[in-house]
């Protein structure tokens, strides 16, 4: 149970990582880069300063998980 | 503007401020309390990334290039992603193996190389030393842009370190003080690997100070000086629309790979800088402050980085687009706005950020300097006898200093040049180089350590070649034909197009083909070249790091003369002086788990040497730990080998006195000299009594046969009843009680004795005190040592009964050495007796059989061990008759050889008295019926008796196998078959006799059934059929040539030269 837990975590975290590279490279920033403003501010710096605290929540909500984790293979242990 | 003392004073007193907190913390740890366990600590630590170069560099850079300072930043955010996996691995590799730099990880990775460890040093040295100076150029320029703004005129700035006054050199008092703050965290004691809390801590309050320093200039700049972002990029676009695609990717000044590579190079340079390996890896205190810096660093720099846009098109629209200053917006809006303070405190944010990286990285560079370059020449002069633990120390400060130092000078040369400015980018191209051997390391083990040297090299040689020289030559110290044609002219190897491949930004170039050569040498010859064992046990503990079941690679061994525990303390306080040795030695031996007598085993004396090397290479890195522990132990002639389980419990004390372990060396002399038991049991005790002053030693060992302790060695006064006496077992004396409850014994003092019977015999010797102690082999008691003494009370202190037990370990091991060569020599001994039963036995076979006129015999007996139980015989009689006998005993060994030897006696004694086959059968098996019943073994046999003159045969058998004869003129096999049991079953058994008629030329075969079960390799029989069709082939050859075809046959049968059972074989041929 909690191996099959801990793969899909890693999975999940492969997952976010090639996302991450994706997210950051061209072509996807592409999207963003044109002359248009929002709230006239470049769409690209938006899209960064937005993205970039985005980036840290998955991180920290991945982090949340591998202390869930760690804490169920601990009671288990206990057991 | 802002007096230059006063910019000077503050300064130093935020250094004093640095320097309380820093001692603070020193001393927090010190009381066991250390700062490091706080998490926020480590996390803002590692943002010691951001340096000055960032710190004022990234609103130049955005000025400049508008987004092209964001991947600096979002590449370690990525990176910051892995951590849980890469970094912790990195970790927790480096803290089994005491790692203290990247030097020292790539070179324990790879068989503790101290050639690699020299490279990533000097490559270290060369790719990083620079960007100290861009820091100390950065403090510089801001004290005189703070002292004097006029200063700034764009043509003034780049010829301003040449104008500081010359009794004021800004930037050599700055190296001074870094330098200086260097030694005071970073080398006060030399064990690297021990954290410099001190340090960290003062980096993590610097970091603090940046990031706030920043943010407030952020705030007031934005809505102060503006009404918030819209207002900033409102105005801005406004005043230069000609500027909108700074913010656009994909622009000829920042294209997607460029974008890429700066991503690339920033994720590779916040593992890999070695100030950032120091940091995350070698200070990291718990693992699971990792867990929280993943995303409070990100944050960190997300937060430090939120503010440069609007800082940068701040100040550009302020100076009117003049970007020449534009490092130094985040001072200049502030000090312009009249913000004195702000502007100070600005400056102590970048003062910060140029502090921190300096100090650990002249830290972390001198440290590498130290452990693998001038460690491995010291011991190369190998200096002597002499404690050099203090030269060291001094050698490391000199280190520091001499890094900041390096950077200063290289300020002073080279200035303000494009390869300065550039400096840090160029420098993550040189961490970058680490990786593939890093990473590669980490998670495959069969890279190797030429495949490390050799990717290290190649990326290195690229990276000076694409890199170092276009920089160089864009600083305007080369020629630029070499850009342009390149060297001699030879355009293919132009340093900005190497092999033609153009169209890129330097650094995706360099780091295109940099990689490629490092890491296709890498892998190649990973592939091809082989490991050592020693390198295939690290790269096991590097790929292995997290599994929690790992097994432990570690095989049983066990060092031969291995040095005692102090000699490897002298060993160690050598290099490292004498109060960390101890220190270390006795945490070594608290991790042990050593057993109540506080002692430690002989296993574990391997265990020791790998700590000793570890924790050596906690001072002096790993590969010039494995130097000297290597000459150490083979000038003393010691190695490790498979164990040979001698030494099991040898133990050695740890909490005893210098005297007191000086004993137990000489005892572990003694026992390892080889010399006669008794020689050493005496000088063991010699040594104890005149050591410690004992009236009486004594070593009883147990006789096993009449259960009592018998003395083996006696030292001192002698007494009947007393030292030289037996000791019966039982619980009434104190002897007894040691040796039957496993427990020492000991009185303290002889006036409370509980034991009447004792209480005699020691009053009347007088003695005050004593002990007992049980001489144990594997945890059972083989004897007993004691000592008394008449003069002295309460001698046997804890401490001391623990030595006292130690040398009696020792005399158990004596005692086992001795047995065991014992045993040795009685193996050897059994050798030669049954060599020599085997040479009696053969004797007994007839050796020749008389050749006879119309007859023809031969025989042949082969053991198919040492000694064997089968048995043929020829006993000639009158009228040129004779018997032949063929028997087999069951089993092949002495006892099958005793009752051979007993049958023959029984024949040849009666043969002539009983004259026929039958009678003689008779009278064998009323023998053997009667003398052999208890034996297991069995004896079948065949006796016959042949007369030529009339060529007649009798013969009975007692269940042997039926010999085979054949018929010459007949042409047919006959089975020579005559009912009879098997020799001691039954007392009377009717043995048949039967009698043939031979003829001219018929062969008659006797054999045992090791012939025809000799097995072929698919366990199918020889078999008597095939023996009896080899028979009538070899109608015309003689018996001897028979029986040798027979052999030939049978081997080919087999496949073995060797046969399993006895063969015996008798051919007899009549003739005329």
């Amino acid at each position: 149970m909690k191996d099959h837990q801990g793969d899909s975590t890693k999975e999940a975290w492969i997952l976010c990582l090639i996302l991450g590279v994706i997210f950051i490279n061209f072509p996807f920033v592409h999207i963003f880069d044109n002359d248009r403003l929002i709230f006239g501010i470049p769409p690209l710096v938006l899209y960064f300063f937005i993205g970039w605290p985005a980036s840290i929540g998955v991180t920290w909500l991945f982090v949340k998980q591998i202390n869930k984790e760690s804490a169920a293979n601990d009671e288990e242990r206990m057991e | 503007m802002i007096p230059g003392h006063i910019v000077l004073i503050i300064s130093l007193l935020y250094f004093a401020l640095l320097f309380i907190v820093a001692f603070y913390a020193d001393r927090r740890r010190r009381q066991g309390r250390s700062l490091l366990t706080n998490s926020y600590i480590y996390s803002l630590a590692i943002a010691i990334y951001c340096t000055s170069w960032t710190f004022y560099g990234s609103v130049g850079r955005a000025a400049t290039s508008g987004l092209e300072f964001l991947p600096i930043y979002i590449g370690p955010t990525l990176m910051a992603f892995t951590w849980w996996f890469i970094l912790r691995k990195m970790v927790r590799v480096s803290k089994e193996q005491n790692i203290v730099s990247i030097a020292d990880f790539i070179s324990s990775r790879y068989d503790r190389s101290a050639l690699l460890g020299a490279i990533v040093t000097l490559f270290a040295v060369f790719g990083i030393t620079p960007y100290i100076a861009l820091q100390l150029k950065a403090v510089a320029n801001t004290i005189d842009i703070l002292s004097n703004p006029m200063a700034l005129a764009p043509d003034q700035l780049g010829g301003l370190a040449a104008k500081i006054p010359s009794y004021i050199d800004t930037a050599f008092l700055v190296a001074l003080v870094l330098g200086l703050f260097g030694i005071l965290f970073g080398a006060r004691h030399l064990d690297s690997s021990e954290r410099h809390e001190g340090l960290v801590v003062a980096v993590a309050l610097e970091s603090l100070i940046k990031v706030i320093s920043f943010i407030a200039v952020g705030i007031f700049v934005t809505y102060g000086l503006f009404d918030g972002f819209q207002d900033i990029f409102q105005r801005f676009f406004e005043q230069f629309p000609e500027r909108q695609n700074m913010f656009r990717l994909g622009t000829e000044q920042t294209p997607y790979t460029k974008w890429f590579s700066l991503i690339f190079l920033s994720m590779m340079a916040i593992m890999f800088l070695p100030r950032q390996f120091h940091i995350m890896v070698t200070e990291n205190a718990d693992e699971l402050q990792i867990k929280k810096a993943m995303w409070r660093f990100p944050a960190y720099t997300f937060l430090i980085n939120l503010f440069v846009i609007p800082i940068a098109l701040g100040g550009l629209i302020f100076t009117a687009g003049d970007i020449s200053q534009a490092d130094f917006f985040v001072l200049t809006l502030p000090l312009s706005a009249g913000h004195k303070w702000l502007a100070l405190l600005v400056f102590l944010g970048g003062l910060s950020a140029s502090a921190g990286m300096v100090m650990v990285s002249s830290v972390t560079i001198s440290t590498m300097i130290h452990n693998h370059l001038v460690m491995p020449i010291l011991l190369r002069i190998k200096l002597k006898g002499q404690d050099f633990s203090g030269l060291l120390i001094n050698l490391k400060r000199l280190g520091i200093l001499g890094v900041v130092f390096l950077g200063y000078f290289y300020f002073k040369i080279i200035g303000d040049s494009y390869a300065l400015v550039n400096m840090g980018l160029i420098s993550f191209m040189a961490a970058t180089q680490f990786a593939p051997a890093v990473i590669g390391g980490l998670y495959w083990k069969r890279a190797n350590r030429k495949a490390a040297t050799v990717g290290l090299c190649l990326g290195f040689a690229l990276w000076f070649y694409t890199l170092l020289i276009p920089s160089f030559v864009l600083s305007g110290w080369l020629d630029k034909g070499i850009l342009e044609h390149g060297p001699s002219g030879i355009e293919l190897l132009k340093p900005l197009e190497l092999f033609g491949l153009h169209g890129f930004d330097m650094y995706t170039h360099c780091l295109f083909w940099s990689l490629l050569f490092n890491i296709a040498a890498y892998l190649t010859f990973s592939f091809f070249a082989k490991q050592s064992a020693t390198e295939e046990i690290q790269a096991d503990k590097f790929v292995n790091a997290l599994r929690s079941d790992r097994p432990s690679p570690t095989k049983l061994k066990r060092l031969s003369k291995a040095p005692t525990i102090m000699e490897f303390v002298e060993l160690m306080s050598k290099f490292i002086g004498e109060k960390p040795a101890n220190a270390a030695i006795s945490e070594f031996l608290e991790n042990r788990e050593i057993s109540s007598r506080g002692t430690l085993s002989d296993h574990e004396i391997p265990k020791l040497k790998t700590f000793t090397e570890r924790t050596l290479a906690g001072y002096v890195g790993a590969a010039p730990a494995r130097i000297i522990l290597e000459n150490y132990l083979s000038t003393r002639g010691s190695k490790m080998e498979d164990v040979f389980d001698i030494f099991g419990s040898i133990t050695i004390s740890h909490a005893s006195s210098r005297e007191q372990l000086s004993v137990l060396y000489d005892t572990s002399q003694l026992v390892a000299s080889g010399n006669e038991l008794k020689d050493i049991l005496d000088n063991i005790l010699q040594l104890l009594s005149a050591q410690f002053k004992f009236d009486l030693c004594v070593i009883r060992f147990l006789e096993k046969e009449t259960m009592t302790l018998t003395v083996k060695s006696q030292q001192g006064m002698s007494s009947v009843h007393f030292g030289q006496s037996e000791r019966n077992l039982n619980m009434e004396t104190y002897i007894g009680q040691a040796f039957l409850s496993n427990v020492t014994a000991v009185v303290n003092d002889t006036e409370f004795l509980d034991k009447p019977t004792s209480a005699e015999i020691i009053y009347r010797e007088g003695i005050t005190c004593f002990a007992h102690t049980p001489i144990t082999m594997e945890g059972e008691p083989v004897g007993v040592l004691s000592a008394f003494s008449r003069t002295v009370k309460g001698i046997f202190t804890k401490e001391f009964i623990a030595l006292f037990e130690n040398i009696a370990g020792q005399i158990a091991i004596a005692w086992r050495n001795d047995k065991q060569l014992h045993s040795l020599l009685e193996v050897h001994e059994q050798e030669r007796e049954m060599q020599i039963a085997r040479n009696i036995q053969i004797s007994l076979l007839p050796t020749n059989i008389p050749a006879m006129e119309k007859v023809s015999v031969s025989g042949l007996c082969v053991p198919a061990h040492q000694i064997g139980g089968d048995y043929f015989d020829f006993i000639p009689r009158e009228e040129s008759c004779f018997d032949l006998i063929v028997a087999d005993v069951s089993g092949h060994n002495i006892g099958s050889a005793l009752i051979m030897a007993e049958t023959r006696t029984f024949i040849h004694a009666r043969a002539d008295n009983i004259k026929q086959p039958a009678k003689m059968m008779h009278s064998l098996n009323r023998f053997f019926f009667d003398n052999m019943d208890c034996s297991d073994l069995f004896v079948t046999m065949f006796y016959l008796q042949y007369c030529p003159n009339v060529h007649c045969l009798t013969y009975s058998s007692a269940g042997h196998n039926t010999p085979i004869l054949w018929r010459k003129h007949k042409k047919r096999i006959e089975l020579l078959d005559a009912d009879g049991l098997i020799f001691g079953i039954r007392p009377e058994v009717d043995f048949e006799q039967k009698a043939e008629t031979l003829e001219e030329g018929d062969t008659l075969l006797l054999y045992t059934d090791g012939i025809i079960e000799a097995e072929d390799t698919q366990g199918e029989f020889f078999g008597i059929d095939r023996l009896g069709k080899l028979l009538q082939e070899c109608d015309a050859l003689s018996p001897q040539e028979t029986i040798d075809r027979i052999m030939n046959q049978v081997r080919i049968f087999t496949g073995l030269r060797h046969f399993n059972d006895d063969i015996t074989l008798v051919v007899m041929k009549a003739l005329k």
